[in-house]
């Protein structure tokens, strides 16, 4: 959608969708269908089957965005978006999915405006503020990351996944700031199973192994954490694969577009049942510390090319 | 059309001692209820559970409520209103008692 066409709708003018579009999510109107993710569990509805790293992803929430120094600051456009709260604690991950299946197969497309955030500190506590030069927030390390993924089922019954993730730090809590995707298929609750080894319950249940995770683009993309954890400056993304190839295409964050054509895309050895046309989008964060990690997705578009 | 939500905010935890739930924002709702699924425990534990709130989702009080409590496995459930925007659940059993497992439900409505 270009030019003078997408005024035509003032909400969707600041996206830039393909031709036909499957959900547009404005987090004023509730959670869209996007829920927090739960593992699989038996016939009796025993939630202790549950796999040990999928069991505790968190509610996402409507946020206004409030904060303990201004109030409420709210979000891009409304009163509400999407919120996504981990726990305070290192490796700890919020989820939120939204479940879809393929119509037909081609290009999909999921776009976002996004911010987010480390829990400022409790004011009058004991936490040092080492690290504070009046422009830079020692709380922008406790940001760990925020991960892009799919899983998708094919009417052959394979099953795939297209994943990215903005690592804001590394797991030593150092500034990385590139994108990475995994070269593996997530670990999944029919593996866990058979295999009967449960993975740590804060495992990254995307994939667990962090030299698993291949650096995008060498070229860091520092973005606008402003200052505070309690400024929240909202971020464009346009996240594109092809479900007629399982492949990736491309990924936008604000002014930088990588080329993932050439990312590989894991896909399970074992056919899957149950799965047909299945096409999931889900956004986490991660913290890599023991201090609550925030999400917020002031509204979100999905479609496709067909 | 009103709008509702019921958010999980504790999936079979372990209360054994003290238990307060993660921060849920919920300004959006005029009225809220919390259902407490308690697994088996046995007496004489008390499980005593209070509504929290904030302003800010970092320093909490307990709302103006009574405690609720309970001796032995069911659900408990009572409404909240005027609860502000922030909400969790303060959950507490006597020390060196038995554990009781909750799930936590928080129903919303506008």
């Amino acid at each position: 959608m270009q030019g003078a066409s997408a005024y035509g709708d003032v909400k969707l003018s600041r996206f830039n969708p393909l031709g036909r579009i499957l959900s547009f999510d404005d987090f004023d109107r509730g959670v869209n269908g996007w829920c927090e993710l739960l593992g699989n569990y038996d016939g009796l509805s025993n939630l202790d089957t549950v796999a040990h790293h999928m069991k505790d992803f968190r509610p996402p929430q409507l946020s206004t965005c409030t904060f303990f120094d201004i109030g409420t600051h709210g979000p891009m456009t409304g009163s509400y978006a999407l919120k996504l709260a981990t726990r305070p604690v290192a490796g700890h991950t919020a989820t939120a999915i939204k479940r879809l299946t393929m119509v037909k197969r081609g290009r999909v497309q999921l776009e976002a405006y996004f911010t987010y955030s480390a829990e400022a500190t409790v004011p009058g506590s004991q936490a040092k503020d080492a690290g504070w030069d009046a422009n830079t927030h020692p709380s922008e390390r406790k940001f760990g990351c925020i991960t892009l993924g799919s899983d998708m089922a094919d009417p052959e019954g394979v099953r795939y996944h297209c994943v990215a993730r903005y690592m804001n730090t590394d797991l030593e809590g150092n500034l990385e700031q590139r994108w990475r995707y995994p070269v593996v298929v997530e670990p999944t609750p029919k593996e866990i199973l058979e295999r009967g080894k449960e993975l740590d319950q804060v495992a990254d249940f995307t994939a667990p192994n962090p030299g698993d995770w291949r650096i995008l683009d060498e070229r860091p993309q520092p973005l606008c954490y402003n200052e505070l954890p309690t400024k929240v400056n909202w971020h464009y993304l346009r996240w594109t694969f092809d479900t007629g190839r399982r492949a990736n295409v491309e990924l936008q964050l604000n002014d930088r577009v990588y080329d993932m054509m050439a990312v590989p895309v894991p896909s399970y050895a074992e056919r899957y049942a149950a799965l047909d046309g299945l096409l999931n989008f889900y956004l986490t964060v991660r913290t890599h510390t023991a201090t609550r990690n925030f999400l917020w997705i002031d509204s979100a578009l999905i479609s496709v090319d067909w | 059309m009103r709008y509702s939500h019921t958010a999980v905010i504790e999936r079979g935890a372990s209360v054994d001692g003290d238990l307060a739930t993660e921060p849920y924002e919920a300004g959006w709702a005029a009225e809220a209820r919390w259902f407490v699924k308690v697994g088996a425990f046995d007496g004489p534990t008390v499980l005593a559970m209070q509504t929290e709130i904030s302003p800010d989702g970092l320093v909490w009080i307990p709302l103006e409520e009574a405690v609720h409590t309970v001796s032995h496995a069911g659900m408990v459930s009572w409404s909240v209103r005027d609860f502000g925007q922030w909400l969790r659940l303060r959950l507490s059993t006597d020390e060196g008692e038995t554990s009781p497992t909750v799930m936590v439900y928080l129903a919303l409505k506008s």
